[in-house]
């Protein structure tokens, strides 16, 4: 379903995820637009949570290998997606 | 991109929430009806979604100023075509916002509503027209760059609408119309790959 370049490109993809995603965000502070809007207009997030992967961590793991496993974990949900629709989905072969 | 729960306004999220699921449940309509649906497009639908996913999670924080990361909504337009690209990016969204809380639940509507159809039809759009004006490259990269603005405005008109100020459409138009530089560069360079390495797969460009 998922061809081996595309396997390989994804876990390489992961692998360097938390120099981004960590390492460089927290060196510079991550901050979007979207941050400035909230700033200026003042508004502050509700801080309730429905997940125990909540901003790419995993219980238990230090953050760079957290943000790994949650990658992996979301991207194993979005292909046993596919496998679900494409198992059941009446396609035209 | 993501707004989180707590930004928008209750009828400006419901408001959202309603659009995003009447215009995904005729994009699901369309391309289960559709003739293009084969075990070949559910297999690229879902590597590109998986694609994105990991690529959003690689942010490139700005020393000062901001950080961004590729949105990828163009790209599905492009690769799958205006109902599956929307398919694939509703996709993505409803991953991040369940498992990794990218995005608040009650903004669930509005994230797609900006990243997963705005996107995704404004960058589809754009390359369509220009493509056979200014080439391929060229027209992908302005389809991600314009897909990226108009993403960020969308975004800040709903925060706009919610508050009644007009400043969250200006910063975040601003904004994103800088940042979308690197996106349109982003969707260039991987539409003029494909093209190189996989042309069966942009089959949607005819």
């Amino acid at each position: 379903m998922i061809s081996k370049k595309v396997v390989i490109l994804l876990s390489t993809l992961l692998a360097i995820s938390p120099i981004f995603g960590i390492y460089l965000a927290d060196l510079v502070g991550y901050h979007e637009p979207l941050d400035i809007v909230a700033e200026g207009l003042g508004l502050t997030e509700e801080e309730y949570t429905w997940t125990p992967l909540k901003d790419y961590t995993f219980p238990g793991l230090p953050n760079w290998l957290g943000y790994i496993v949650s990658g992996a974990v979301g991207v194993l949900v979005i292909i046993a997606t596919g496998f679900i629709v494409k198992h059941f989905a009446v396609v035209r072969k | 991109m993501h707004i989180p729960d707590g930004y928008l306004s209750l009828p400006t999220a419901l408001t959202s929430m309603i659009t995003t699921f009447t215009i995904i449940s005729l994009a699901i309509h369309k391309v289960y009806r559709g003739k293009s649906l084969t075990h070949e497009r559910i297999s690229l639908l879902t590597a590109l979604s998986a694609g994105i996913f990991v690529a959003q999670m690689i942010a490139w924080p700005i020393p000062g100023g901001t950080s961004l990361h590729l949105v990828g909504g163009a790209l599905a337009g492009i690769v799958l075509g205006p109902w599956l690209g929307m398919i694939s990016m509703a996709l993505v969204l409803l991953v991040q916002c369940l498992l990794f809380h990218d995005g608040g639940i009650t903004a669930l509507g509005a994230n797609i509503l900006c990243m997963g159809i705005t996107a995704v039809l404004s960058g589809y759009t754009a390359f369509k027209l220009l493509k056979p004006l200014v080439g391929e490259f060229i027209a992908s990269v302005i389809s991600g760059w314009l897909s990226i603005t108009l993403a960020g405005m969308m975004c800040g008109v709903l925060l706009s609408i919610s508050w009644g100020s007009p400043l969250p459409t200006y910063i975040m138009a601003m904004w994103h119309s800088v940042l979308g530089v690197l996106e349109g560069l982003i969707t260039g360079s991987v539409i003029t790959y494909l093209n190189v390495k996989a042309p069966h797969i942009l089959g949607g460009l005819k």
